[in-house]
């Protein structure tokens, strides 16, 4: 496979903007992350120490082997919701390893409002279930919740995707023969009872860990019995009278060896084997990527010049090179993994989208995982192309990639608007993970263009009533929408609502990939088949 | 296809084959019968060919292979079959840019009469949420630019042109 030839020029002027723009929002980005993981009042870390727990991260290295990789998802959930009071959305999601097996971890975090969740918290947990239902990957729980957050509980409990979607999907998960453990360090109250009791083992902490339908404040006020945690619903208990939980462990330590142990026994399906080469390292430095990134969104850039600091030795075949040129379609490898990569170079063409279609038949038709490089502003609009059909041909590619057998993953590398989301297998559209740069724009449309529209609207309305607008009049009407869609397309607000599993440092993809790829081979790959293209 | 070696910037294109006891390497001027073990030492090999083994120490890198022999370092490239007989991609460039969609100029950086090189920025265009930078396709005099910023222009219009070059 050839290498792509790099004309990225790093000592230009424009590339030396973009790296100083870039790193200067990566320093807030990580700073942001920094303190979302580890920044806590004081107040909380004294909390936790007095209850004898330890807190999450501590949790997650007694875990996952010592040097190996954790794939974190969503570390800014909710980063715009509650004040940015609970970080984190209050939970750990991600893909560890533990004794040498990609597990999905679920962990609560009690340092922040004690573990509650809010409806972001269900959402990041109910995500992290469905990766593990579609990758076939192991559950290991970390339970440590005060329970639904009850003044939002209308955002926590009724609807199909809320709390009860947790437990239904650990039900579908036994289904699958997928194993799950839950390791009790807390309180698993109300519905939170049945993490642990839908897991096929779990580990109570004794002293800490408890588990019960109501705690003792709901028992008195319902029937007017008084009882103690312990004897309602502590380790002692469950294990030896109600059979509830399976393992009692003196410590947290004695509980993580055990749940290893655990994890140890489970039987070691087969991966589903695909095309592999030998693992190297791209051939230019993936920092420069900081470089190639425009400072301002509305730039224009060559999408091979991303690849080829993302991709296994910057090496890239491309299919269709002189053919519907603003979609690059071609086959590359990541960790070693052979993948078909599509990735933007502007704005998607009729030719373009059958390229892209025909491209994701091969990709099916050979078992090839694809990667999706979003930079899209949408389909061409305008008559000469909705006479050529693009709104056909968009759906050609729509068919092709929703009905895509093979596992999906997308990089929002810049822009994500309106139908090129869907096309580029934006959220709806299963990727088995979707991480976002952190400069990168999703949105119906754009900030201007939105604002724009919607100002036009209210000044014709207006000038309907007879009124005359002043230039300050508009602009009055028109800059706070542009500001607010402006925040509203920001790579924060995706994160905050868990549009994605995550914002990414450019330079961290290729691993964040090469991880996800790895974890999709736990789940088989079923025959290619479609529905219906509108030929 | 045979392999393709790049040793002391000569191309060598040879290949391995094994006659079922011992392999031979290939060459256009005849094929050696040869044998390589490691002693296992790091990198450390002894070669047997012409009835002669030789010493030697290996370095295999993803690009090409170093081999120690006899006091002198030797590298051996691997040439990427695709890369040497794809030819320089792309024919000179012709004489004019034309839209590849239509849009509106955001701004003109040359005018009619300046020397330009390959590559070198013409015009910005912008066109669905996008700003592309069109670029001179070869080395030449500009003849024409249409459009000024804010023009708006239809596909496959003459954004640039340059003078024809002569023979």
């Amino acid at each position: 496979m050839r290498r792509i030839e790099s004309h990225i020029d790093t000592n230009a002027a424009d590339y030396k903007a973009n790296f100083a723009a870039m790193s200067e929002r990566l320093k807030e980005f990580h700073a942001r992350q920094h303190a979302a993981r580890f920044e806590r009042p004081q107040r909380d870390i004294d909390r936790l120490a007095r209850q004898n727990k330890l807190g999450v991260r501590e949790r997650l290295k007694l875990l996952l082997d010592p040097g190996t990789p954790f794939l974190e998802f969503s570390t800014l959930a909710a980063c715009r919701e509650y004040d940015g009071a609970v970080p984190g959305a209050a939970v750990v999601t991600g893909i560890g390893i533990v004794q040498g097996r990609e597990v999905a971890i679920h962990a609560n975090d009690a340092s922040v409002k004690g573990g509650a969740w809010y409806p972001h918290t269900v959402k990041k947990i109910v995500r992290l279930l469905d990766v593990a239902l579609e990758n076939h990957l192991p559950v290991v729980h970390i339970c440590d919740s005060a329970g639904g957050f009850l003044p939002l509980q209308h955002g926590v409990f009724p609807d199909r995707y809320l709390g009860g979607r947790v437990f239904r999907n650990q039900v579908k998960l036994s289904q699958a023969n997928i194993p799950q453990i839950a390791i009790v360090g807390g309180h698993c109250t109300a519905g939170g009872a049945y993490v642990p009791t839908l897991s096929d083992y779990n580990i109570i902490i004794e002293g800490t860990g408890a588990i019960f339908l109501g705690g003792p404040p709901l028992v008195k006020a319902a029937t007017g019995e008084e009882v103690g945690v312990q004897e309602l619903g502590g380790a002692v208990m469950h294990t030896s009278v109600s059979g509830t939980g399976d393992y009692r462990a003196a410590t947290e330590q004695h509980a993580f060896a055990l749940a290893r142990e655990i994890v140890s026994q489970w039987k070691r399906m087969p991966k589903t084997i695909i095309e592999t080469a030998a693992h190297e390292e791209p051939y230019y430095d993936p920092k420069e990527l900081y470089g190639i990134i425009p400072k301002d969104r509305k730039t224009q850039f060559d999408m091979r010049e991303v690849l080829a600091r993302i991709v296994d030795g910057s090496r890239f075949h491309e299919y269709q090179p002189d053919y519907g040129t603003t979609m690059i379609c071609g086959f590359a490898h990541i960790w070693g993994y052979k993948v078909g990569i599509l990735a933007n170079n502007g704005v998607l063409f009729n030719d373009s989208s059958l390229k892209a279609a025909h491209f994701m038949q091969l990709c099916n038709q050979n078992r090839t995982p694809l990667v999706f490089f979003q930079n899209i502003t949408g389909y061409m609009v305008g008559r000469e192309y909705e006479e050529r059909g693009i709104a056909k041909d968009g759906a050609k590619m729509l068919m092709a990639q929703g009905g895509s057998v093979v596992p999906k993953f997308t990089v929002i590398a810049n822009a994500s608007y309106g139908a090129g989301n869907y096309g580029m297998c934006g959220r709806a559209w299963d990727a088995r993970t979707l991480f976002m740069w952190p400069q990168a724009e999703i949105g119906v449309m754009g900030a201007d263009q939105a604002a724009n529209t919607m100002a036009d609207v209210k000044i014709r309305q207006l000038e309907r009533e007879g009124k005359q607008l002043t230039e300050v009049e508009i602009a009055a009407i028109r800059d706070p929408v542009l500001e607010k869609f402006r925040r509203d397309v920001e790579a924060y607000t995706s994160t905050s609502e868990l549009w994605d599993d995550g914002i990414l440092d450019p330079a961290d993809t290729r691993n964040a990939l090469g991880m996800s790829i790895s974890a999709a081979l736990n789940a088989p790959i079923d025959d290619p088949h479609y529905g219906i293209f509108r030929l | 296809m045979r392999r393709i070696f790049m040793i002391a910037s000569h191309e060598a294109e040879c290949w391995l084959t094994h006659d079922g006891s011992r392999f031979v390497l290939n060459m256009p001027d005849g094929a050696v019968p040869c044998q390589l073990d490691p002693t296992g030492a790091p990198g450390a090999h002894v070669l047997r060919t012409g009835g002669r083994a030789h010493e030697l120490r290996l370095a295999v890198g993803s690009e090409s292979t170093f081999i120690h022999l006899n006091g002198r370092t030797f590298e051996v490239g691997r040439v990427d079959p695709d890369d040497r007989l794809a030819g320089r991609q792309g024919a000179a460039g012709g004489d004019r840019l034309l839209a590849p969609m239509p849009g509106v100029v955001v701004s003109v950086a040359v005018k009619p009469g300046d020397t330009v090189t390959e590559g070198q920025p013409l015009l910005v265009i912008e066109s669905m949420k996008l700003e592309t930078t069109l670029t001179a396709p070869r080395d030449g005099v500009v003849a024409e630019m249409p459009f000024t910023a804010g023009d708006s222009f239809g596909l496959k219009a003459v954004l640039a042109q340059l003078t024809p070059q002569e023979e």
